[in-house]
């Protein structure tokens, strides 16, 4: 047992790499986080109560509906299922990093899923071929160090001064922007292109279903459309 | 439900999200074709997340009209396609949406 959190000694090189390829996709949280953090104090819940949800959930959007829903004054368990639907993207994230992390002693699994949000997922993701463990363990915890740090600032600096910055510069649409330069960046392949143009088109039209569900079973069919994809074409090589 | 209990069962939910195939552990192994299924969950997921919210489906900057937030995001995805570069996406995209602001659009 103790062998587990010994073979994986601290990797500053590593660690600070993690920090570095997280900067980019830090940045835009920020706007996301005063938002987050104003409507923290819209809500009829303390601001230490506010706050911890960036502790706690830690996580932007959900943390949104949680608190607009608090200000509505929906009822606790609703707000719970709203959360983790709108989290629910996460358990695919997960699955998919399951593998790639095999041999990871299970301190790492718990602080590491903890941690493992959009950008965080984006990043670590995007090797094609693995790095050695150790590598993978503290750049994965460099990243999440930094997105963890950056959130809390960000969500505070919005409950202090609230909404400071004028909404016409409409900043928080750097966030669809990200996340679309995110899809472009995570489409290697034509299964790949695949896998994009059917998740963003299922998610699309289920935009009726409470939140979450459309995107759950957007990347659902799309991982489904991308893999049918990849037979076609690894057929379409064996063939002679 | 007391505001904390809300506020700690949801914590709770969304932690088991992230770290559930985490915890797992190597004694629970998915089967080879999943696995290689799930390399296309970034795509899936992110133009999940992405297109709808360039749409305005999901409220963010909901004040802004389709056509230039659609203008927007399509230069900045073209860039982000030949510099493979998602800061540039941004960039690009936010200089687009504020130069179609100020110009009245």
């Amino acid at each position: 047992m103790e062998e587990s959190s010994s073979s994986y000694p601290f990797d500053r090189a590593a660690f600070l790499q993690g920090i570095r390829d997280g900067i980019p996709l830090a940045i835009p949280a920020f706007p996301f986080g005063l938002v987050v953090g104003f409507a923290a104090t819209q809500a009829p819940i303390s601001a230490l109560a506010g706050w911890s949800t960036s502790q706690i959930i830690f996580a932007g959007s959900a943390q949104l509906v949680a608190l607009e829903l608090f200000a509505a004054g929906t009822a606790g368990w609703l707000i719970v299922a709203a959360v983790f639907m709108i989290n629910s993207r996460h358990l695919m994230y997960s699955a998919a990093m399951k593998s790639r992390i095999e041999g990871a002693p299970l301190w790492f699994r718990v602080i590491g899923g903890y941690v493992l949000m959009d950008q965080l997922f984006a990043i670590q993701d995007a090797w094609t071929e693995d790095p050695p463990l150790r590598f993978r363990i503290w750049h994965w915890l460099g990243c999440g160090a930094l997105f963890w740090s950056q959130w809390q600032v960000g969500v505070l600096l919005g409950l202090s001064f609230g909404d400071a910055i004028p909404e016409s510069w409409e900043l928080t649409f750097v966030i669809p922007l990200m996340f679309g330069g995110l899809m472009i960046l995570s489409i290697r392949n034509r299964p790949g292109l695949v896998a994009a143009v059917v998740g963003g088109t299922v998610t699309i039209a289920l935009r009726g279903l409470p939140a979450g569900w459309g995107l759950l079973i957007g990347i659902i069919a799309g991982v489904t459309a991308g893999a049918i994809a990849e037979g076609r074409v690894s057929d379409k090589e064996a063939t002679p | 439900m007391s505001v904390w209990l809300t506020i700690i069962v949801a914590g709770i939910a969304t932690y088991l999200t992230r770290a559930s195939f985490l915890l797992l552990g190597d004694r629970v192994t998915l089967p080879a074709t999943v696995q290689r299924a799930l390399r296309y969950v970034a795509p899936a997921a992110f133009a999940g997340i992405a297109i709808p919210a360039a749409l305005g489906s999901d409220g963010i900057g909901g004040s802004i009209p389709p056509d230039a937030r659609i203008l927007a995001v399509a230069l900045g995805i073209l860039v982000a396609w030949r510099t493979k570069s998602v800061v540039a996406c941004m960039a690009v995209g936010m200089v687009t949406l504020w130069f179609l602001q100020s110009v009245g659009l």
